[in-house]
């Protein structure tokens, strides 16, 4: 066991970050930023996506290396380059994507992170040390289960439970709900709370707000990467003027779209879909979706969203069951055929499969009308035309720094989905397959991306909006489904679903 | 310890950094060749007069180089074309010997009327290069098998087969050596009237420009250079990935096995152990000098097939191997695979002092 | 029949034992997340520089010990292009084949189709005495047991060791394991070198040990079989060692045919090794059998400041 000195619960900064800039390739992430928490508190570290939260608790961590800035331990400078001293200096960081490797069982991932430093020399003791820590700090979980078995929350616990048994005394947690059920996270926050109580200085990286009033003690704000409020106790906090500081200017709350259902679009019956490791992703899964309304797919990650989405558009096949598109089976269409259709697509990962980041951008408006609007005499491609449409779009969606020839990777998030957006709402659009539509983009840009989604339903199309943030799908649907272990497992009319009705059917899930 | 130097990617590399980078790594790569040279024996004078002087500024030394460019172009632009859909086909060879076998049968043995003759032969060395990656083609779309070590091997397959030819059905009958009886004359391509340059040049060279219209310009091209960039965004979008790999993988192998059949009708005239030694390294030397652009092959297979003129005169007078070429190509590719490490990512040495 | 069966088992070992050596070469490379396309290049240095030592030197366990040497340096080359310059590994891979195969070429010339000094077979008493087996299991040369020896240890500290969990985690999650404080690049480094240790042994076997005279080309696409050979038996060391032995009885079967005076297609039966590397390939992926544990990050370039 390590003994973990506990100081004074009132006690001093533990870990301070004076004056960081970082920049990636030219661009500056971290502006003259700073951050500060101290012994005993739960420090929320709040700001909206590309704040450069994350980063700099990267630097602090020594994953990224400052360009400027200091970086003090319990007051002493300290030069940390590398997450193994970091380590050393009792800093633990669990990432919003866990760095555990998924093959390995748990105990092994304790044996691979904590050697003979730690007493650990071999599985046995990392088991032990497993089961005795988690005993401990209330963290049950079994030390040989592998890592890619366990379920999202499960995984946090082992990645919880490495960083304490690394000696860590500053814990940071990066956005820890964000894969969390309401109840499950109400149970995290909590444990980070006891965190606190032992001595341990806890920083908890969030864009939400009520997370911030109602469990951490102070809160430093950042924006464009830069701090904009520093080590701010939270007792007697405004809410609203927290989202002014975090966002930066008033932003107006989503106008609620009334529905008015008109002819099924989208019918789905007992569909199975298998995940590519051999397991069902969606397991008879079965839907029905009609014009002028938006249904949520609400769900914890990894429950089978992927495969739904993937199966629909025509990426994965379906082991059984039925689609229909507009009242005709696609289910063995080809993806070509699919779109003729009228369906459209925002996939969760913008550059992974729906934009060439290394095409142009007229290039990238184009790709789905080939074969006929951009094509001349013997399948020549009507360039300029390409080139002018690009140009419309970029007016009518103000695409901020694009052009027709700029690589779409150039882009910002916010801009790239405009592009992408810009693509796939088009004049044909009958039904749109929206997954996370808004992760990672600021509020601006979510408020864009929502607004296009809202007007193009009003205007008769459908759309299936699949999402793990509560806060979209609650906001932004007409009508509400959970999705638990590959299948829908409850429904509601979106004014009398809640979070908390929610919560409790996505706690049953992978 | 190497971590502490920081990298980032470059997400915009300016085209004079990608063109200073590039030339650099092209001068290290010539140095080290020369520095290997040099280490071998052949004088500095040498090395300038008989490289670069007897093989490109004087007429039989260019004509030389001309003939040998013209399958050169063909793998290096048939490298070039599965690489444009990421397909890593490293069997050139394999398809060359296929063409080259398929030409030396039409060559020898094909019945019908005499004009067709040529035409036919070649376009059944194409034929027989694209069949000969079918498998490996494939074994990758149906069942994602890696197309790396297929096409390798098949290559040591096909060198067997042309020795199982050759020391069979086409040995020479007079002298009992390794060598299949000349082809037809009807059968070969026409000479230019410029030392042994022969109408495969032409050919080669308009098959570039081909291809360069048919990559730059149409919908076909879009299509492979979307899935080449990104395949699950080219799925997504409905583009016809499918036949766009098979298409692009068959011109491939059709393209290395016409290799084969210019080789046989253009040079050669006859079938024997040697004709497509180190075809695979070259075209894929070629192909990455090009940066895969067709045009670019034209110019890169005439300064590899420098480098081939000039290890016959090493070979010559300095009893060098025919390895010096295969050495010369690998120390240029890896030069110019490192020097691209210099623009993709912005390095930073500024932590490298920290280091106790 | 017996007595074909025996010199042919017992001729396997030994066109087996390149192999083993390569793959296991291989799969400590590809473990770490290295794809090394390099072997064929490093086999053939490994086997020209064990024969030209052996030819100055007089002794074939110090040109066996060079092999190795020469092996390393040519991989240090290639380490160094993916590790440090994160060039693309099959380009490097091959890059590095043609200066193997060039480099051999320019320097090995003048030793051509000199005999050099073997290493004879251990006859290990009393068991080399027992019929069938003897002959084929005990009464071998030195470094089939070593190899054996090698590919059990191999196993081991994969398996069992702490060091070996550090190494499959830099293969697996290479992300995981620098938070984990494990360095990828050194680790990466090593099982390069490690690979062209084992890859320029089996060169210099190759050389010295099969067949005691070297040409140039001799490895022939060994190394590229081998590459199979791991895909073959899903990266494990042990079923390594039968993977190679099964891959040696499909060589060995030529040469054994011959000598019996049958009349067969000799050109056509030296393609089995490959045919067969090609069936074991497909035949598992399109019957989806025994789909072992491929390195999950196999192939591609770690760089710690990516933002995931």
């Amino acid at each position: 066991m390590i003994a973990v000195a506990v100081p004074d619960r009132e006690g001093g900064v533990a870990l301070a970050l004076h004056r960081v800039s970082k920049s990636f390739d030219g661009r500056k992430v971290l502006d003259d930023a700073r951050f500060a928490v101290r012994w005993g508190e739960v420090h929320a570290l709040l700001g909206e996506n590309g704040a450069g939260k994350s980063t700099i608790m990267n630097v602090a961590t020594g994953v990224y290396i400052a360009d400027t800035g200091v970086t003090e331990i319990d007051g002493v400078a300290t030069r940390i380059a590398s997450p193994i001293e970091a380590s050393r200096h009792g800093i633990g960081m669990v990432h919003q994507h866990f760095r555990l490797v998924n093959r390995f069982t748990v105990a092994e991932n304790i044996l691979l992170a904590a050697g003979p430093e730690a007493g650990i020399r071999n599985l046995d003791q990392a088991a032990r040390l497993v089961a005795a820590k988690g005993s401990e700090v209330g963290l049950g979980i079994d030390p040989a289960a592998r890592v890619c078995d366990l379920s999202v929350a499960e995984r946090q616990r082992v990645e919880i439970l490495k960083v304490l048994i690394l000696g860590a005394r500053i814990v940071i947690l990066d956005e820890p709900t964000a894969v969390l059920s309401d109840q499950e996270a109400t149970s995290l926050l909590r444990f980070t709370r006891g965190l606190a109580d032992t001595g341990h200085a806890v920083v908890l990286i969030t864009h939400k707000l009520r997370e911030v009033v109602g469990h951490s003690d102070r809160v430093t704000v950042m924006r464009g990467g830069r701090t904009v409020l520093a080590d701010c106790p939270t007792t007697g906090l405004d809410e609203a003027e927290l989202a002014r500081q975090m966002i930066g200017e008033r932003v107006a709350p989503l106008r609620h779209l009334e529905a008015h259902p008109g002819a099924p679009r989208l019918v789905v019956r007992d569909l199975t879909v298998a995940r590519a490791d051999g397991g069902k992703g969606v397991d008879g899964l079965s839907l029905e979706l009609r014009g002028g309304e938006i249904l949520g797919i609400a769900g914890v990650g990894g429950n089978g969203q992927q495969q739904l989405a993937d199966c629909l558009i025509g990426l994965a096949t379906a082991s059984r069951g039925e689609i229909q598109l507009m009242g005709r089976p696609v289910v063995a269409a080809s993806v070509a055929a699919r779109r003729g259709g009228g369906l459209r697509m925002i996939p969760s990962d913008r550059f992974a499969s729906g934009l060439i980041g290394d095409m142009s951008v007229a290039e990238n408006l184009a790709m789905t009308h080939l074969a006929g609007r951009y094509s001349r005499w013997k399948g020549f491609l009507a360039r300029g035309r390409m080139r002018r449409d690009a140009r419309a779009a970029i007016t009518t969606f103000n695409i901020a720094g694009a052009t027709p020839e700029r690589r779409a990777r150039l882009l910002s998030g916010g801009n790239a989905q405009k592009l992408l957006l810009s693509r796939e709402v088009d004049s044909e659009l009958t039904v749109l397959v929206a997954h996370s539509p808004t992760r990672g983009l600021d509020v601006k840009a979510c408020q864009f991306v929502h607004g296009a989604i809202q007007d193009s339903v009003a205007a008769g199309a459908a759309c299936l909006l699949i999402s793990d943030d509560l806060e979209e799908i609650l906001s932004l649907s007409t009508r509400i489904a959970v999705m638990s272990r590959g299948r829908l497992v409850g429904e509601f009319p979106a004014r009398e679903a809640t979070a908390e009705k929610l919560g409790l059917l996505m706690m049953n899930h992978a | 310890m190497l971590d502490r130097i920081v990298l980032s990617r470059r997400q915009n590399i300016p085209w004079h950094l990608r063109s200073a980078t590039f030339i650099a790594g092209l001068a290290l790569g010539l140095g080290i060749s020369c520095l290997i040279l040099l280490a071998a024996g052949v004088s500095f004078d040498d090395i300038v007069d008989d490289l670069i002087t007897q093989v490109f500024f004087t007429a039989d030394g260019l004509a030389q180089t001309a003939t040998q460019a013209a399958p050169l172009i063909l793998v290096g632009l048939s490298s070039a074309a599965s690489a444009k859909v990421r397909f890593w086909n490293i069997g050139l060879e394999g398809q060359v010997w296929w063409g080259a076998i398929a030409a030396t049968w039409i060559g020898l043995d094909a019945p019908g009327w005499l004009p067709w003759r040529l035409p036919l032969l070649l376009l059944i060395s194409a034929a027989a290069g694209a069949i000969w990656i079918l498998l490996p083609l494939w074994l990758k779309l149906r069942y994602r098998v890696s197309e790396v070590v297929l096409t390798l091997l098949l290559t040591n397959v096909a060198f067997l087969s042309v020795q199982y030819l050759l020391f069979g059905r086409w040995k020479d009958p007079a002298t009992g050596f390794p060598v299949s009886p000349m082809i037809d004359p009807a059968a070969r391509l026409a000479q230019l009237g410029w030392g042994s340059v022969h109408a495969g040049l032409i050919l080669a060279a308009v098959i570039a420009v081909m291809l360069w219209v048919l990559f730059d310009r149409t919908r076909f091209g879009f299509y492979a250079a979307a899935v080449g960039l990104n395949t699950d965004a080219a799925l997504a979008s409905g583009l016809p990935v499918v036949s766009a790999v098979t298409c692009c993988v068959l011109m491939s192998g059709a393209l290395s096995g016409l290799a084969g059949g210019v080789i046989v009708a253009g040079t050669e005239y006859h079938l024997t152990t040697f004709i497509a030694d180190n075809y695979t390294f070259s075209g894929i030397t070629i192909a990455f000098l090009a940066r895969f652009s067709p045009l670019g092959v034209v110019a890169a297979a005439l300064a590899v097939s420098g480098m081939y003129t000039a290890g016959g005169t090493l070979k010559v007078f300095y009893s060098l191997s025919e390895a010096t070429v295969v050495l010369i190509e690998g120390v240029i590719l890896m030069s110019l695979l490192l020097a691209r490490f210099f623009s993709l990512y912005r390095i930073d040495l500024t932590h490298w002092r920290a280091v106790r | 029949m017996t007595e074909f069966l025996v010199t042919w088992l017992a001729g396997t070992p030994s066109y087996a034992m390149p192999l083993l050596l390569a793959s296991l070469g291989l799969i400590l490379s590809e473990r770490a997340g290295v794809l090394n396309l390099s072997a064929e290049g490093i086999m053939a240095v490994g086997a020209m520089t064990a024969a030209v030592t052996t030819l100055l030197m007089g002794h074939p366990w110090l040109g066996l010990l060079a092999g190795a040497g020469a092996g390393i340096a040519l991989s240090a080359v290639f380490g160094l292009a993916v590790v440090v310059f994160r060039v693309d590994q099959i380009l490097a891979g091959l890059a590095t084949v043609a200066i193997g195969i060039g480099i051999t070429g320019v320097i090995g010339r003048p030793y051509v189709h000199q005999t050099v000094t073997g290493i004879d077979p251990v006859q290990l008493p009393v068991l080399s005495a027992i019929p069938v087996i003897g002959p084929v299991l005990f009464h071998q040369d030195p470094l089939f047991y070593l190899a054996v020896v090698l590919a059990l240890m191999a196993s081991w500290m994969l398996a069992r060791t702490r060091f070996g969990l550090r190494w499959r985690a830099v293969g697996e999650d290479p992300a995981a394991a620098d938070i984990a404080g494990v360095d990828v690049q050194v680790t990466q480094l090593l099982a390069v070198l490690a690979s062209g240790a084992l890859c320029g042994l089996a060169g210099g076997y190759l050389s010295v040990v099969s067949s005691q005279v070297w040409v140039e080309g001799m490895v022939a696409g060994r190394g590229w079989i081998a590459i199979g050979l791991v895909i073959f038996v899903r990266w494990s060391p042990v079923r390594a060692i039968f993977g190679a032995l099964l891959f040696g009885g499909a060589s060995a079967l030529t040469p054994r045919l011959l000598a019996t005076g049958a009349n067969v297609p000799v050109y056509l039966m030296m393609m089995l090794p490959y045919l067969l590397t090609i069936a074991v390939l497909a035949i598992p992926a399109m019957f989806k059998l025994g789909r072992g544990p491929e390195p999950e990050n196999l192939g591609t370039v770690y760089l710690r400041q990516d933002r995931r």
